[in-house]
């Protein structure tokens, strides 16, 4: 195939980002659960046939790199012929997909003049996937036969046509079928909407040019990292952490340990020194760190160009088989998302050491509370899930952030205090700023927040998700480490109870009873002792002084 | 007997203005820049179109004041009281990550800082009732501590005042007691829906823009007094109705997308002289290209946008805007991949091409490169515009970098750029639930002529149509705007609870306050019309519709009331639930006071030999090179002309361009309607 003019490349290039997009936008409009349309918990993308990524849609950063690799373990298990046109495929095997099992990937071959020659693929957070905990977030499991049902690239729809035993079989089998239902309808709308598009594409511009044109994009995106990388300075950068316990065994803490090479214009991330497969779900499959290990990489880098699998070429990740960052079947992975969390900002510590102006401190991590009563016989059942937001680190320009919710949460917005009334049988006595635990520093971490609940009915329950208090958010080059993100049970009352460990099913709250949550602020960044007088005049002036004292 | 209407459009490069004879139907049009200040300019254009204010019947006016005020943090240094324990909700806002790839991610620095926002000891309940009362010894501190911290206002938001305002009321009053030369908004006068963010962001954008309005508007109004104009200054506001004078100075932030609206409401009207009812409104200007939607003849409206990323709660037309138009840049990314926009060039010193020092290759370069612009007749003449210069800036930024030829790269350029707003209208129109090709474009604004063609061909719609002086069209569609007010209130009821006699209380109560609001407007009330809505959804959605509510709905128990729901949900979300549980989340009324529309004045039809100035050589890339186009003199043609595709038709405030595998009639408006020629 001759070269494809500069034009016709920046067109298809564009047109897939639009195709991308348009997938999207049918997901959302069309979806029944929140986690999608308001949390946006969900990547989509296109791939060609070999399964690299030629364009990717908004949603959670994580996501979207897990889409090439699942369609590459459906290539491997399925071969390329074992796809026929009209087929939607289901999988969810997480050491093939990246995430936890409730993030089930549905996807779509593409086929021109009968030739297979892309994919349309999405994988968004189900409503439910029958697991032992209600919406998929086990805090506890031991297997991943525990979290759910498994799917392993089996066709929901084969030849355009729905299989209805199969469709019937996961509807009985999930809590919610109706939003179930609906999501899956959404999904398949949504990757029919990629393949016509991607189709038309073809009619209008032929497959090979299209081929062609990505072929060269992805050199050109390639070369432009090969850029961005170079210009780190060369160097072998590690960090660790100690993480709290992976929900099962709770006296437990486990190690994760990155060493980031930077040799040149490449960049190489290994996970060796990393605790061994841990007993409970908070083990991160190694699909998904590779994928964030791409998510801070571009974030580093090039944040606003639209990614596509020739940008992820300079980079390498490796991980021993059986630990934490990559553990293999049939280890648990439901809470994925604290290691997730500390993937993110463990990179970032490390090359803060090559890369400090492009490196803020460490941001709160995951926290919040649901509140819920399940049984009818204590009164009406609802559920309330409230992740709190908190605390940015520091820029090395600027103050940190203020409540902000935590990076794996993405665009989610927190819920109105008086929508929560509305609604839900609690009072909102308090919603401020947390003038406490924020890192000190040249510029301090940001703010955490405090958010207080009054029970106005008996009989609630609350769970918890919290992580790192034994080692809080640090801080960099002098600045501050953050405090611990806790709630206060019984604020107020002779039961008084400070909380900092995950906890569920813990109550219950009666009539009067109050629950304070109080996020952590971030760490911060540079000394405080050259921090400038305005800043501290605006903190004094505004209250925030305490933020500097700690 | 006064019968000249005026409308003054204030854009980013121009202040726009057209005058109507209601009588004749004669439409002139005045253009001046929009720099300097504003209130000297508005009078340069009366009398440039050698206008007497004493004889004037009516003038409207679009204003960009409020929104620029606010992008550009310009507003009055102002304090904000609230509910104990909720002093920081501005500044918390609602915690996303909006730019979820930016490490440096911060939401906007809050409008109030924290010392100047105090907290008072008051409560009210979700259905609001009175948990705690008001603590009026602690209010009055308050007030004077921000009065001795020498705020210009203060904006005052409790918790549940949507639902019940008696608290904010009694602030409003203890502030007129202790403070009574202060600025003052209450959120309940401002938005009754509830968010508490959301509301406390519009209330104090309301009085943070509150001054500068007002004082501009002032100055006006004692002008045109001192000149014996007797008619009113009526004010354009978001929601493409207009308003009073008064009603604006009290609530600016009314009046955020004021300047857009203008356009829209013009091609709704349009929609309704030639009988179209699903219309997308593209205004291309310099550096923005503004798109909306008429479905079923009425311009889709929203309830909440963001101006520079802070929330504002009020019915706005839903206008989205994208950064491309003539003078989006043209530039190379550090892989040599060639970007169009969203950066553009300032108005001044413009494209290279305008021989003003401007250095970056523009899309008007690449046009003008093309063919499809005269350097000897851009603006009617009033400009030159240079080939050389346009020429050295596309060779050296693009085509050598990119080892292109000069004119694969200047189509190159024209053609990416044209793509970029395809794709955007196509996901705009997609999103709300409609098909762009059951609709027909409206371009317009000065660059609206050299997308329409292409635009028509990438989306498949129905036809593109360029208004007469679409440079001016939105100031012209300011004439055709009606009075109108709004009231929306959080009302959040399981549907099954309701009853048709009690909604209609609700309503009634409405429409009460909306009658008493339009009073000052003296119109007859067999000129008004009233709309009731609904904000509706199942049980356990966040996403609402609208759904409008109908006489008939009384008559059946408000059974088709539901039955609107589940169709419209099931247009718009592609799901339907007849079975589900559903509920009302907020009641939407509004009244128009329908004022006399211009009557678009028929044209004759006579020979056209005259309108053909000559041909040119063009450049289109999917068509050719070296096409022959024929140039039209657009005001010259005349209603039912007929032109054949490759052509330009010109006129001095801009240029049209019908594509090889197109042709254009002229309409007894003399509307150039645009289609594809089936080959």
């Amino acid at each position: 195939m001759s070269e494809v003019d500069p034009i016709t490349m920046q067109v298809i290039r564009s047109a897939l980002k639009a195709t991308a997009d348009e997938m999207m936008i049918s997901l959302i409009k069309t979806a029944h659960n929140p986690l999608i349309y308001e949390v946006q918990d969900f990547g989509l993308a296109i791939t060609n046939q070999r399964g690299e990524m030629l364009a990717e849609g908004s949603g959670l950063p994580g996501f979207m790199g897990c889409l090439g690799p699942t369609v590459q373990s459906g290539l491997r298990a399925l071969g390329a012929a074992g796809y026929g046109e009209g087929d939607i495929v289901l999988a969810n095997v997480p050491y093939d997909t990246g995430t936890h099992i409730s993030d089930t990937a549905v996807y779509m071959p593409i086929f021109y003049q009968g030739e297979l020659v892309a994919f349309s693929a999405l994988m968004a957070h189900w409503a439910d996937i029958g697991g032992k905990t209600p919406g998929g977030w086990c805090p506890d499991t031991t297997d991943i036969h525990q979290e759910g049902l498994i799917f392993d690239h089996d066709k929901l729809v084969e030849a355009g046509q729905v299989n209805q035993t199969f469709m019937r079989f996961i509807l009985k089998n999930v809590r919610f079928p109706e939003l179930v239902h609906g999501d899956l309808n959404a999904m398949i709308a949504a990757c029919r909407t990629g393949a016509k598009r991607y189709v038309a594409l073809c009619a209008r511009y032929g497959a090979d040019t299209i081929q062609a044109a990505m072929d060269q994009v992805f050199d050109q995106s390639e070369r432009m990292m090969r850029a961005k990388i170079s210009e780190i300075p060369d160097g072998s950068y590690a960090a660790s952490i100690m993480m709290d316990h992976d929900g099962v065994e709770i006296d437990k803490p486990y190690k994760l340990a990155v060493t980031v090479d930077i040799d040149g214009d490449a960049m190489r991330v290994d996970w060796t020194g990393t605790a061994d497969t841990v007993s409970g779900p908070t083990n991160h499959p190694f699909i998904g760190t590779v994928a964030l290990a791409q998510t801070v990489l571009k974030s580093l880098t090039m944040p606003h160009d639209p990614m596509n699998h020739g940008h992820l070429r300079p980079l390498t990740v490796t991980a021993p088989d059986n630990t934490a960052v990559n553990p293999l079947y049939p280890a648990p992975t439901d809470s994925y998302g604290y290691v997730g969390e500390m993937i993110i900002h463990l990179m970032v510590k490390a090359l803060s050491k090559a890369i400090p102006e492009r490196c803020p401190a460490c941001t709160y991590q995951m926290f919040g509370c649901v509140f819920y009563r399940m049984d009818p016989r204590h009164g009406k059942p609802f559920i309330f899930i409230e992740p709190l937001d908190g605390g940015g680190g520091a820029f090395p320009h600027a103050d940190g952030p203020n409540a902000l919710v935590f990076v794996g949460d993405g665009n989610a917005p927190n819920t109105p205090t008086e929508v929560i009334e509305g609604h839900y049988p609690l009072r909102v006595r308090r919603h401020t700023f947390n003038l406490e635990g924020a890192g000190a520093g040249k510029y301090r971490g940001g703010l955490g927040v405090i958010r207080e609940y009054e029970m106005l009915e008996d009989n609630i329950l609350i769970q918890t998700m919290n992580e790192n208090t034994i080692n809080p958010p640090w801080g960099l080059y002098g600045g501050g480490d953050a405090g611990v993100s806790r709630l206060i049970a019984w604020a107020g009352s002779d039961k008084e109870e400070e909380i900092t460990q995950r906890v569920y099913l813990y109550g219950p709250f009666n009539k009067g009873d109050v629950v304070s949550q109080r996020s952590t602020g971030g760490g911060g960044w540079g000394d405080p002792r050259e921090r400038d007088p305005k800043l501290i005049e605006y903190d004094r002036r505004n209250g925030f002084a305490l933020a500097d004292e700690t | 007997m006064n019968r000249q209407r005026l409308a003054i459009d204030v854009g980013g490069t121009f202040v726009d203005f057209v005058s109507l004879d209601e009588e004749t139907g004669e439409v002139r049009i005045e253009k001046s820049p929009s720099s300097g200040a504003l209130e000297v300019r508005f009078f340069e254009g009366i009398d440039n179109l050698a206008l007497d204010p004493a004889e004037l019947q009516m003038i409207i006016h679009g204003s960009t004041l409020v929104i620029n005020t606010i992008v550009q943090e310009k507003g009055a240094h102002i304090g904000l009281i609230t509910t104990k324990g909720f002093r920081d909700v501005l500044e918390l806002g609602r915690g996303n990550r909006e730019e979820i790839y930016n490490l440096f991610y911060r939401p906007p620095k809050p409008l109030v800082e924290r010392y100047l926002r105090l907290e008072v000891t008051e409560r009210l309940d979700a259905r609001g009732a009175i948990v705690t009362p008001l603590d009026e010894e602690e209010a009055r501190r308050a007030i004077r501590q921000l009065k001795a911290e020498g705020v210009a206002g203060i904006a005052v938001i409790f918790l549940h005042a949507y639902i019940n305002p008696a608290h904010e009321e009694r602030m409003r009053d203890l502030i007129r007691e202790e403070f009574p030369e202060a600025e003052l908004s209450i959120s309940s006068e401002i938005c009754r829906e509830w968010r508490e963010f959301e509301r406390s962001s519009t209330t104090a954008l309301n009085v943070y823009t509150k001054p500068k309005l007002s004082k501009y508007l002032s100055a006006i109004q004692r002008e045109l007094r001192r000149r014996r104009y007797g008619g009113t200054l009526n004010i354009m506001q978001s929601s493409g109705g207009i308003t009073s004078l008064r009603a604006a100075q009290e609530g600016p932030i009314r009046t955020t997308v004021s300047g857009p609206a203008g356009g829209v409401i013009g091609v709704a009207a349009l929609g309704r002289v030639l009988d179209m009812n699903n219309l997308v409104a593209a205004d291309v200007g310099g550096t923005t290209f503004d798109v909306a939607l008429i479905s079923e003849g009425r311009p889709l409206e929203r309830a909440e946008h963001r101006i520079n990323r802070r929330p504002v709660l009020q019915p706005t037309i839903d206008i989205v805007s994208i950064g491309a138009g003539g003078g989006s840049i043209a530039w190379l990314d550090e892989a040599k991949g060639l970007k169009i926009g969203p950066q553009s060039v300032e108005a001044e010193p413009g494209p290279a091409c305008f021989g003003l020092g401007g250095k970056r290759a523009t899309v008007t370069d690449a046009q003008l490169l093309l063919g499809y612009l005269d350097p000897d007749y851009y603006l009617g003449e009033r400009m030159r515009l240079s080939r050389e210069k346009a020429q050295r800036v596309v060779q050296e930024q693009v085509a050598t970098p990119l080892d292109m030829g000069l004119l694969d790269a200047t189509a190159g350029i024209v053609h990416l750029a044209n793509m970029n707003m395809a794709y955007a209208i196509r996901n705009i129109t997609i999103e709300r639930g409609h098909d762009p090709r059951e609709f027909s474009l409206v371009c317009y604004g000065g660059g609206g002529g050299l997308f329409a063609g292409f635009l028509l061909n990438e989306l498949e719609a129905a036809s593109a149509i360029v208004p007469l002086n679409p440079a001016t069209f939105s100031a012209w569609g300011l004439l055709n705007a009606d009075y109108r007010e709004d009231f929306v209130r959080t009302y959040l009821t399981p549907f099954e609870d309701i009853t048709a006699e009690r909604l209609k209380l609700e309503l009634a109560e409405l429409e009460a306050e909306l009658r008493a609001r339009f009073s000052e407007y003296g119109i007859a009330a067999s000129q008004t019309v009233i709309r009731f809505q609904a904000a509706m959804r199942y049980h356990g959605q966040e996403h609402s519709v609208i759904v409008p509510i109908l006489a008939e709905d009384f008559d059946d128990e408000l059974k088709s009331l539901r039955r609107r729901l589940d169709a419209l949900h099931e247009k718009t979300y592609a799901l339907a639930l007849p079975a589900s549980a559903a509920e009302i989340v907020n009641l939407q009324a509004s009244i128009l006071g329908v004022t006399k529309k211009p009557v678009l004045k028929r044209m004759k039809a006579q020979p056209s030999r005259d309108a053909l100035k000559g041909g040119r050589k063009i450049a289109i890339r999917g068509y050719g090179a070296n096409l022959d186009a024929l140039v039209y003199d657009r005001a010259k043609l005349p209603a039912g002309a007929e032109i054949t595709g490759a052509a330009i038709v010109e006129e001095w405030t801009s240029t049209t361009l019908i594509l090889p595998d197109q042709g254009a009639t002229v309409d007894e408006f003399g509307n150039l309607i645009i289609k594809r020629v089936e080959s």
